[in-house]
C-alpha cells in the first residue's frame, strides 16, 4: 500500500485522536449555531464572534476570578450580549426576511471585531492554559499529548449530551422543539415564542462563548480568531444538516479527523492515477494533479460541503430543506 | 481624502503665501501602508518607525530649508487599495513612497512604479520598501527604482543558521516547516541549500497554508517522527504561535529557529513555551549598549514604547534615506527622484547596531544582523512577560551579505 | 418621476466632466466607485431581480480579472484585443464559468443555494494560491496597458473613459435586459419558481442563464479592476470582496434598478474617504451596515424611490421638511457618536495607555480640543450630542405621527 508507507499504527492513532478533539471543538461552536438556524432559519454570521467574545471575556476574568470562575462566567457574559442581540436588533429585522437577518449578523460581527480591537489591541493576547493544567495526559511512542486536549474533548462531550438530553427528555426541550417546528401552533397553544427564541439565541451564544473560553487558551486570543473559525462553523453546520444537533456532531468529527489525516499523507492525484497507469501523464500535466494532500488540507471542509451539498442536500442527518 | 486633501492644499496655500521667499515646496514622502483591518498591527508599527525617523530629519532642519511632509495612506490590507493609494500619493505630489508589511502587496507597489516610472520619463518616483522580504523582490522583479531597506529570506536563513551552528546548536537533523507562499518556500529553498555548507541534513520539508490550520499537532507529529533536533520556520504570527504551542504540549525536545518571533504579542502568548528558540533580526537591544539605550529610551519617548520587531529596521531604513538627502539637490517641487536613486544606491550610515549600507547591483540593504534567543536573562523583556532576546551572534553587515540573485537585470538610466 | 430621465442625463454629463473638476487622486476613487458600481449591478441581477443570494461572486469577478490580465500579456504583451475591447475577455471568460457554477448551484435555492456558491469561490481561493502557473501566487500577475485606436491609455483619465465607456454601456444593457421578456420571467423566478415552473418553464435552465449573465457582467467589472491597476492577485478571491458587494447592493436597495450601483459607488466612497481619516473606519462601516438593515431595509435607493412613489408632488414638498428636520436631528447624534467612539478610540489606543504613569492622565487631542479624559466634559459631550439627537428625532417622529393621525 503506497498509501501507508513510513506510517505507524501510533501515527494513525494519534492523527486520529487530533482529529476527534479538533472535530469536537468544532462542534461546540457551530452546537449553537445549527440550533439557531433550526429555530429561526437564520444563519447567523456573528456566531464566530460569541466565540472570540468568549475568549476575551475569560481573559479579562481570569486574573479577578480564576481560571475555573472564569470559563464559567464568560459564556454567561456571551449569553448576555446574545440575548441584547436578539431582542433589540435581530427582532427589529425579522419581518424585512432572512437576507436582512444574515446581513446583519454579518455588520455585527464587523463591530464586534473592531470593538474588541479597539479595547484589546490588535495582537493576540497573553490567555493560556493555566500551569496547573499544562501536563501531559499520557505519552505515545515519544510525543506526550496534553492533558487539556482531553479536557476540551471531554467539555465539547457533555455539552453534546446535556443538550439532547434537554431537548428530548425535558419539558423545556419539548417547547423548545415544537416552537422550532411549528410556531404558530405554539404560539396558539400558549407559549411565548419570542420568548423561546431569545433564550435559545442566548444559549446557542452561551455555547459558542464557552467554546470560546476553554480554546481561546489552548489556542490564541487574538481579534482575527472568529474570521479564521467563522467559515469553517457554516461548512460544520451544512454538511451536518441545517439545524441538526446529532448532525452536527457527525460533521465536526468528519472534517476534523479528515483534516488531521489529510495534514499528515503526501499522497497526490497523481499518486493515485499511476495506479491505473496513468502516472506520467498527469506528471506532465503538472498543477492540480502533483499538489500534495497535505497542502490541499485546508480546501478539504469545503470540497465536502460542495459534494453534500450537490448529493444530499439536506447534509448527513438533516431533515428538512 | 477629499477632506484632508483640502485641508492639506489650503495649508500648503497659506504656507505658500506666507512664505514666497522660500520659493521651494517641501518633500513629500507616502507611507502606504496597512492601517485597518485583520493586518494593520504590522502597519501601524511601520507608521510610528517612520514618523520617528522623519521627526528626527525635521529637527535636523528637513529637506532644503523646509520640514518634510509624511503623507499616510492606508492601502486597506491589499494589493487592490495599494495600487490606488500609490496612485493617489503620486497625484498628491510625492517623490518617495514607503511600505512594508506584506510582500503581496510590495509586489504590487513596485510594479505600479516601474510602470509609473515607465510612462512618466524625467518625473520618477522611488520605492522604499521597509519589509517586503520576498526574494524576487530584488530578483527578477527587481528595478532600478526599488530599495529594499530590510533583510531578506536569503539573509534571515542564512545569518540564522549560522549562528545556531556556531552556537552549537543547530544539531545534525533539520526540519524546514513553512508556510506555502513564496517567502515561505523562499525560506525552505535556503534552509536546504546553506544543508551541505554547514553540514547537517534536512530531514523532512513541509510547506502548510497560510493562516488557515488552527490544529497543529499533526504536523509535530511528523516533526517528531522525522527525529529533528531543530526545526527552522518562517512562519509568523498566528502560524508561528500554533506551531510552537502544539510542539511543547506534544513534549517534542527541538529547538526553533525562527524569522520573526519578536512580533508584539508573541512573547506573551507563548511564554515559557519560546524560551529557547531562536530568531536573526537585525537589532538587538542588548548589542552596543551605550548607542543602543539612548535610541530605546528616545524612541520610547516619542511613540510610548520600546522599539521592537520591525521598528528598529524601520528606523534604519529611514537613515540611509536621510543621508542619500543630504547628497541631493531640492528642486521647485521637492526633488528629483533620479537624483536621490544616484545617492541611495551609494548611501551608507551609521546605527545602533553598526553601519549599514545600499548595495548599488540589486538595491539590496547590507546590515548587521543579530541572531538571539528567547531567555530569561533579557535585560529588556518582551511583552511584559519575564523573557526577552538575549544576542547570540552579531553577524557584521559583511558576513551577513548574501550574493546578488542572477535573476536581476537592472535597467540602469542612460 | 418624469424628471428621471433629466436626473440621468446630468449625472452622465457630470461623469464625463469629472476629470476636468476633481483632483487627481478623487479621479482615482472614481474609477474604483464605476468598479464597485457596476459588480454591484451584476450581483443585483441576480439577487434583486432572480432572487438568489450569492455569497461567491467574488470568483466571477477574480475570474474576469485574471482573464483579462492574461489576455493583456497575451503574444508577449501584444494583447490578445486592443485594449478597449479586453473586458470582452473578462466577460466571455465570466459568462463560461458563470454557466459551469450555476448550472450546479441554481439546483438548489435559498440558504442552500448561498452555501454552494460560497463553497465554489472558496475553493477556487483556496486552489488559486498553489496554483501559481495561473494565478501567479502572492505576488499576482502583471500586466501593462498597450496603447490602441491613437489612445495611450498610461493616463488616469484615459483609464478612467475606458472604464465609465464600459460601466455605462454595462448598465444599459442590464436595463434593457430587464425590460426583456426574459428579464420578466427573471422576476417570476424571484416572485414564485414554483408557479413558474407550471406554467411550462424550465426553472433550472432559467437559473443557470440569469446566474452566467450575473457572472458574465461581474467578470467585465473584474476586467476593468485589473487593467486599472495593471495586475491581478489571488485576494481578488477572497471571501470579504463577496460579501463586500452583497452588504453593498443591499445598502443602496438591491430591489430596484440602479440601487446597487449606487449603493457600491457610495460605499466605495465612504470607505476611500474615512480609511485616510480614522484608524476605525471598518467599525463605521459595520454601523452603517447594521443601522440600515434595521430602518432602511429597502436600501437607501429603495426607500427615496418608495417615498416619491406614494406621493403626490405636495406631499413630497409637506414631508420634505420632516424629513430634512430627522436628517438634521440624526447629524446631531452621529456627531455625538462619532465624538465618543474617536475619543474612545484615542484613550484606549496603546500609545495612549503607554503614555498613562501613576494618576497622571495626559490630555487627548481630538478635533484640535485638548480633553481630559477623566473630567466629566468629553462623556457629557459625546453622550450628551447623541443622545439629545435620538431624542429630537423620536420627538420629530411622534409629532409628525400625530399630524397624520389629527388629518386622518
Amino acid at each position: 500500500m503506497p498509501l501507508l508507507t513510513g506510517v505507524s499504527v501510533d501515527q494513525i492513532l494519534f492523527a486520529l485522536l487530533n482529529g476527534t478533539i479538533y472535530g469536537l471543538l468544532l462542534f461546540m461552536v457551530s452546537a449553537g449555531l445549527t440550533l439557531i438556524f433550526g429555530m429561526m432559519g437564520v444563519l447567523n454570521f456573528a456566531h464566530a464572534s460569541f466565540y472570540m467574545l468568549g475568549a476575551y471575556f475569560a481573559y479579562t476574568l481570569q486574573p479577578l476570578t480564576g481560571f475555573w470562575l472564569a470559563i464559567i462566567l464568560a459564556p454567561v457574559l456571551v449569553m448576555g450580549v446574545g440575548i441584547l442581540v436578539e431582542r433589540f436588533i435581530l427582532r427589529h429585522v425579522h419581518e424585512h426576511g432572512h437576507a436582512h437577518e444574515l446581513l446583519v449578523t454579518f455588520g455585527l460581527s464587523v463591530v464586534i471585531a473592531e470593538m474588541i480591537k479597539m479595547v484589546y489591541g490588535k495582537f493576540a493576547v497573553d490567555y493560556r492554559v493555566p500551569a496547573e493544567l499544562n501536563f501531559a495526559a499520557f505519552s505515545l511512542s515519544g510525543i506526550d499529548y496534553p492533558f487539556y486536549r482531553l479536557l476540551m474533548g471531554g467539555i465539547a462531550v457533555v455539552m453534546f449530551i446535556a443538550i439532547w438530553l434537554l431537548l428530548t427528555k425535558t419539558r423545556v426541550g419539548i417547547v423548545v422543539r415544537s416552537a422550532i417546528y411549528r410556531p404558530q401552533m405554539a404560539e396558539a397553544l400558549g407559549h411565548n415564542v419570542p420568548m423561546v427564541f431569545m433564550g435559545v439565541f442566548g444559549i446557542g451564544a452561551a455555547l459558542a462563548g464557552l467554546a470560546g473560553a476553554v480554546a481561546g487558551a489552548f489556542y490564541t486570543t487574538n481579534p482575527n480568531m472568529a474570521l479564521e473559525l467563522g467559515v469553517m462553523v457554516f461548512v460544520v453546520v451544512v454538511v451536518g444538516g441545517l439545524g441538526s444537533m446529532g448532525g452536527a456532531m457527525a460533521a465536526s468529527l468528519l472534517i476534523g479527523i479528515t483534516n488531521s489525516l489529510a495534514v499528515g499523507s503526501d499522497l497526490r492525484i497523481a499518486d493515485l492515477m499511476s495506479l491505473v497507469g496513468m502516472g506520467g501523464w498527469a506528471e506532465d500535466l503538472g498543477g492540480l494533479l502533483t499538489m500534495r494532500m497535505s497542502s490541499l488540507a485546508a480546501t478539504l471542509p469545503f470540497f465536502i460541503m460542495l459534494l453534500v451539498l450537490v448529493l444530499r442536500p439536506s447534509g448527513l442527518m438533516g431533515e428538512k430543506e | 481624502m477629499a477632506l484632508r486633501t483640502f485641508a492639506r492644499s489650503t495649508a500648503a496655500m497659506a504656507l505658500a503665501i506666507g512664505a514666497t521667499a522660500a520659493g521651494a515646496e517641501p518633500l513629500k514622502i507616502a507611507l502606504v501602508e496597512t492601517l485597518s483591518g485583520p493586518q494593520a498591527s504590522t502597519g501601524l508599527l511601520y507608521r510610528d518607525a517612520v514618523k520617528y525617523q522623519i521627526g528626527k530629519i525635521n529637527d535636523a532642519g528637513g529637506f532644503g530649508g523646509e520640514p518634510i511632509e509624511l503623507l499616510e495612506y492606508d492601502n486597506q490590507g491589499g494589493p487592490v487599495g495599494a495600487a490606488d493609494r500609490v496612485r493617489a500619493a503620486i497625484s498628491d505630489g510625492a517623490d518617495v513612497i514607503l511600505q512594508g508589511s506584506s510582500s503581496a502587496v510590495a509586489g504590487q507597489v513596485t510594479e505600479d512604479v516601474r510602470k509609473y516610472n515607465l510612462r512618466n520619463a524625467g518625473n520618477e518616483v522611488l520605492y522604499i520598501n521597509l519589509g517586503g522580504e520576498a526574494m524576487e523582490l530584488t530578483g527578477a522583479k527587481c528595478h532600478y527604482y526599488h530599495f529594499r531597506t530590510s533583510p531578506n529570506a536569503a539573509i534571515r536563513v542564512n545569518t540564522l543558521l549560522d549562528g545556531m551552528s556556531e552556537a552549537g546548536v543547530l544539531g545534525g537533523k533539520v526540519y524546514a516547516m513553512n508556510q506555502n507562499y513564496s517567502w515561505g518556500i523562499d525560506v525552505q529553498d535556503n534552509t536546504v541549500a546553506a544543508a551541505d555548507r554547514l553540514g547537517f541534513t534536512v530531514v523532512e520539508q513541509t510547506l502548510h497554508d497560510v493562516n488557515k490550520i488552527q490544529d497543529f499537532s499533526p504536523y509535530v507529529q511528523r516533526i517528531q517522527a522525522a527525529g529533528a533536533d531543530t526545526v527552522i520556520t518562517g512562519n509568523w504570527s498566528n502560524d508561528l504561535l500554533l506551531l510552537m504551542k502544539s510542539a511543547s504540549g506534544a513534549g517534542l525536545d527541538v529547538r526553533f529557529g525562527t524569522a520573526f518571533l519578536d512580533q508584539p504579542g508573541n512573547i506573551g502568548n507563548a511564554g515559557a513555551v519560546a524560551e529557547g528558540h531562536f530568531l536573526s533580526a537585525p537589532f538587538n537591544p542588548e548589542v552596543n549598549q551605550d548607542q543602543t539605550a539612548g535610541f530605546m529610551e528616545d524612541y520610547k519617548s516619542v511613540t510610548g514604547h520600546y522599539p521592537s520587531y520591525v521598528e528598529p529596521v524601520t528606523v534604519f531604513g529611514m537613515m540611509l534615506l536621510q543621508e542619500a538627502l543630504k547628497a541631493v539637490e531640492p528642486t521647485e517641487d521637492g526633488l528629483n527622484a533620479a537624483d536621490l536613486a544616484v545617492a541611495l544606491e551609494n548611501a551608507t550610515a551609521n546605527t545602533p547596531m553598526g553601519t549599514i549600507s545600499m548595495r548599488a547591483a540589486d538595491h539590496q540593504a547590507v546590515l548587521p544582523m543579530i541572531v538571539q534567543e528567547v531567555s530569561r536573562d533579557a535585560v529588556y523583556k518582551a511583552d511584559n512577560t519575564e523573557f526577552g532576546f538575549v544576542p547570540i551572534k552579531v553577524i557584521a553587515a559583511r558576513d551577513a551579505e548574501q550574493p546578488v540573485q542572477a535573476s536581476c537585470k537592472m535597467k540602469r538610466p542612460g | 418621476m418624469k424628471f428621471a430621465p433629466l436626473l440621468l442625463l446630468a449625472t452622465v454629463a457630470l461623469l464625463i466632466a469629472l476629470p476636468w473638476l476633481v483632483s487627481g487622486s478623487m479621479l482615482n476613487a472614481a474609477v474604483q466607485m464605476l468598479i464597485a458600481a457596476l459588480f454591484a449591478m451584476a450581483f443585483g441581477l441576480l439577487c434583486g431581480q432572480a432572487g438568489m443570494l450569492s455569497f461567491g461572486h467574488a470568483a466571477y469577478f477574480g475570474v474576469g480579472a485574471f482573464a483579462a490580465v492574461h489576455a493583456m500579456n497575451a503574444f508577449g504583451g501584444a494583447g490578445l484585443l486592443p485594449t478597449p475591447l479586453l473586458p470582452l475577455v473578462g466577460g466571455a471568460t465570466g459568462l463560461i464559468s458563470g454557466l459551469v457554477a450555476g448550472y450546479f448551484s441554481t439546483k438548489r435555492t435559498g440558504v442552500y443555494f448561498a452555501m454552494i456558491t460560497l463553497a465554489l469561490a472558496e475553493l477556487l481561493h483556496a486552489l488559486a494560491s498553489h496554483l501559481k502557473a495561473v494565478f501567479g501566487g502572492e505576488a499576482g500577475v502583471s500586466s501593462f496597458r498597450m496603447p490602441a485606436w491613437g489612445i495611450g491609455f498610461g493616463s488616469l483619465t484615459d483609464v478612467y473613459f475606458l472604464t465609465l465607456v464600459w460601466t455605462l454601456l454595462c448598465i444599459g444593457l442590464l436595463y434593457l435586459f430587464s425590460k426583456t421578456p426574459l428579464g420578466r420571467i427573471t422576476l417570476g423566478l424571484r416572485e414564485n419558481a414554483h408557479r413558474l415552473r407550471f406554467l411550462g418553464y424550465n426553472t433550472h435552465a432559467l437559473g443557470t442563464l440569469i446566474f452566467a449573465i450575473s457572472a458574465m457582467f461581474a467578470g467585465i467589472a473584474g476586467a476593468l479592476q485589473s487593467m486599472n491597476i495593471e495586475a491581478a492577485n489571488y485576494v481578488v478571491l477572497e471571501s470579504h470582496i463577496s460579501t463586500a458587494v452583497v452588504l453593498n447592493s443591499f445598502i443602496g436597495g438591491v430591489r430596484v434598478f440602479l440601487g446597487p450601483a449606487i449603493g457600491g459607488a457610495v460605499m466605495t466612497f465612504f470607505g476611500y474617504v474615512t480609511s485616510d481619516l480614522t484608524r476605525v473606519w471598518l467599525l463605521y462601516q459595520g454601523i452603517i451596515f447594521v443601522l440600515v438593515m434595521m430602518f432602511l431595509p429597502r436600501g437607501l435607493v429603495g426607500e427615496l424611490v418608495e417615498r416619491l412613489r406614494h406621493r403626490s408632488g405636495q406631499g413630497v414638498a409637506r414631508s420634505l421638511g420632516a424629513t430634512l428636520l430627522r436628517l438634521l436631528c440624526l447629524a446631531v447624534a452621529a456627531a455625538g457618536a462619532v465624538f465618543l467612539i474617536e475619543f474612545l478610540q484615542r484613550f484606549l489606543s496603546s500609545e495612549y495607555r503607554a503614555g498613562v504613569s501613576e494618576g497622571n492622565w495626559p490630555a487627548i487631542s481630538l478635533f484640535s480640543y485638548d480633553w481630559a479624559p477623566l473630567s466629566v466634559l468629553p462623556w457629557a459631550v459625546g453622550l450628551g450630542l447623541f443622545g439629545l439627537g435620538i431624542a429630537l428625532v423620536v420627538t420629530v417622529n411622534r409629532r409628525v405621527a400625530d399630524r397624520q393621525e389629527a388629518q386622518a
